[in-house]
């Protein structure tokens, strides 16, 4: 009996031991697979954006590592995002890191400014002396999905009454109402802009935009598990967060078209 | 120079040792308290049957806590820390010689200014207007200046819905547009929904009951698609989303924009 009871415990140790180490072994691959990632999705970028020889009119590569060079193509490739979109008939969105400010524009004029307050970008995003980095910002990013904590057109419906006994004049719309401005932008290219309120206006501000974070990063979590689990290198998105004074976010987000248009300017 | 007396128990004078101090045995019995109250604690199985079960609960919570954390926080960090993009600068002064490099420099400087200057066009020098639809403000600019600002009204976003399935949604259309019409004393030719909204039965094209005047205020801008920019009579209402897609203004405003403004000019709505 005596011996019984000591085998059941030893084995019972021996298990847990199995079972933290096959989870230890887990971990290991997935955080292995998760830093293959950046390096995949620079591999992708590079052979969309990377510089092409021309054999009629071959370019010293030199020139790549060329501050004054560099300078101007980031120059240039931000002017050509912002041509590109101005021709276009559209709402689009400039960010200027060094100048710190978010520029709404139209047709190339700007309608509306806005100073970023804080700002963090991804460390591939950050080599802004790359060439393969500065081609992808000369074509500007096109909105492919969008996740925020208000409503791009705040929609009210009404059904209209059967006759004059049923009107109700309208009632003067409640401007006091409040809801924290902090929304998710996906791009074509793969890159994500993070764009939140300046600051915890209200009491519940801040478990407001955890809450709206981790439900993202769930989605995120739970795509880059299917991934790992069936052997494959998971996507790397990087990301540009800003933060910006709420009514500022507010304007941008309900003004961009669903398939808006940013040019970015490290 | 007199000795310092330090007295048989080791202490400075005047402070006694307790009796447990004093007293070997007692000194045990102390230590021995606590050792037995976890003891006892141990040979109790009623707590150890509460304490087992929650001890593990816990246990198995930090766990689910930790993973969670992992793959929600730890992943995304971890995903940061590889430095794949190796810039190098070398700015070699060999480089800087060459006649094919200066060449370069002067193409992208000729680029840049090209689409500097490109870019610069757009914005007119000519009057224009700036309406903000999310806080109802606008902005008048002349010579590329801001000349006058303030609060408007603009659509209220409010979807109007029949029975028979008909629908109109009021918001004011974003975008780049430009002056079609200048009118003085606008008169306002009801549109069906005017009437559906009211509950009212929808009358003839031209029925006298579809022309109200003095509604639009002296002035008005026509945008294209029955879109305009007139007055108000509901001047409490500037600065609220309120309309069926017009932009309304108060007098003052609208006259300063009506002889601002001429045929052709931009307006930009956002």
């Amino acid at each position: 009996m005596e011996t019984e009871k000591e085998y059941t415990s030893a084995d019972r140790k021996y298990k847990i031991i199995v079972w933290i180490v096959i989870v230890l072994c887990f971990l290991i691959y997935y955080s292995i697979m998760t830093l293959l990632a950046p390096a995949k999705k620079y591999k992708e970028l590079k052979n969309i954006y990377g510089f092409r020889q021309d054999e009629k009119k071959p370019v010293d590569e030199r020139i790549f590592t060329d501050s004054t060079y560099l300078s101007l193509l980031k120059e240039k490739s931000f002017l050509q995002s912002k041509v590109a979109m101005a021709e276009s008939d559209s709402i689009y969105l400039t960010i200027d890191m060094p100048d710190s400010t978010v520029n709404l524009e139209i047709n190339g004029v700007v309608v509306h400014k806005a100073d970023i307050k804080k700002m963090k970008v991804s460390r591939m995003l950050s080599a802004k002396n790359d060439y393969v980095i500065l081609s992808m910002l000369s074509n500007p990013f096109t909105i492919s999905k969008s996740i925020a904590s208000i409503e791009k057109e705040p929609l009210m419906i009404r059904m209209a009454p059967k006759d004059t006994s049923e009107f109700k004049p309208d009632i003067i719309p409640d401007t006091a109402d409040y809801e924290p401005v902090n929304y998710i932008l996906e791009m074509d290219n793969g890159t994500r802009l993070f764009i939140y309120q300046e600051g915890k206006l209200r009491s519940g501000d801040g478990i407001r935009l955890f809450i709206f974070n981790l439900r993202y990063r769930l989605i995120n979590a739970g795509n880059t598990f299917l991934r790992v689990v069936t052997f494959r290198v998971p996507d790397y998105q990087p990301f540009i967060k800003l933060r910006i004074p709420r009514t500022d976010a507010k304007i941008i987000y309900r003004a961009l078209p669903e398939q808006g248009q940013v040019a970015v300017y490290f | 120079m007199e000795d310092e007396f330090i007295p048989d128990n080791g202490l400075l004078p005047g402070i006694e040792k307790t009796p447990a101090e004093n007293d070997p045995d007692a000194t045990e019995e102390i230590k021995g308290t606590g050792n037995s109250f976890y003891q006892r604690i141990l040979d109790n199985e009623k707590v150890i049957r509460v304490l087992r079960p929650l001890s593990m609960g816990l246990l198995i919570l930090l766990i689910i806590a930790s993973l969670f954390a992992f793959f929600i926080n730890a992943i995304p960090a971890i995903q940061e820390i590889p430095r794949v993009v190796k810039i190098v600068i070398e700015n070699s002064d060999e480089l800087k010689k060459d006649a094919v490099y200066k060449k370069q420099i002067a193409q992208i400087k000729r680029d840049v200014q090209r689409l500097s200057r490109k870019y610069n066009s757009y914005t007119s020098g000519q009057s224009y207007l700036v309406i903000n639809t999310t806080d109802n403000l606008f902005c008048l600019y002349r010579n590329k200046k801001l000349v006058r600002e303030g609060h408007c009204s603009t659509g209220s976003y409010k979807l109007l819905k029949t029975e028979e399935g008909r629908s109109w949604t009021f918001k004011t259309p974003k975008g780049r547009f430009w002056i079609q019409g200048k009118t003085t004393n606008p008169y306002w030719k009801k549109p069906d929904w005017a009437f559906v909204e009211e509950g009212l039965p929808i009358p003839p094209q031209d029925h006298y009951s579809r022309y109200e005047y003095g509604v639009l205020g002296e002035y008005a801008l026509a945008l294209g698609d029955g879109y305009l920019i007139h007055g108000t009579i509901y001047k409490r209402f500037l600065g609220m989303p309120v309309t069926h897609g017009c932009v309304r203004l108060n007098d003052e405003d609208l006259k300063v924009i009506f002889n601002t403004l001429s045929i052709g000019s931009k307006v930009y709505i956002f």
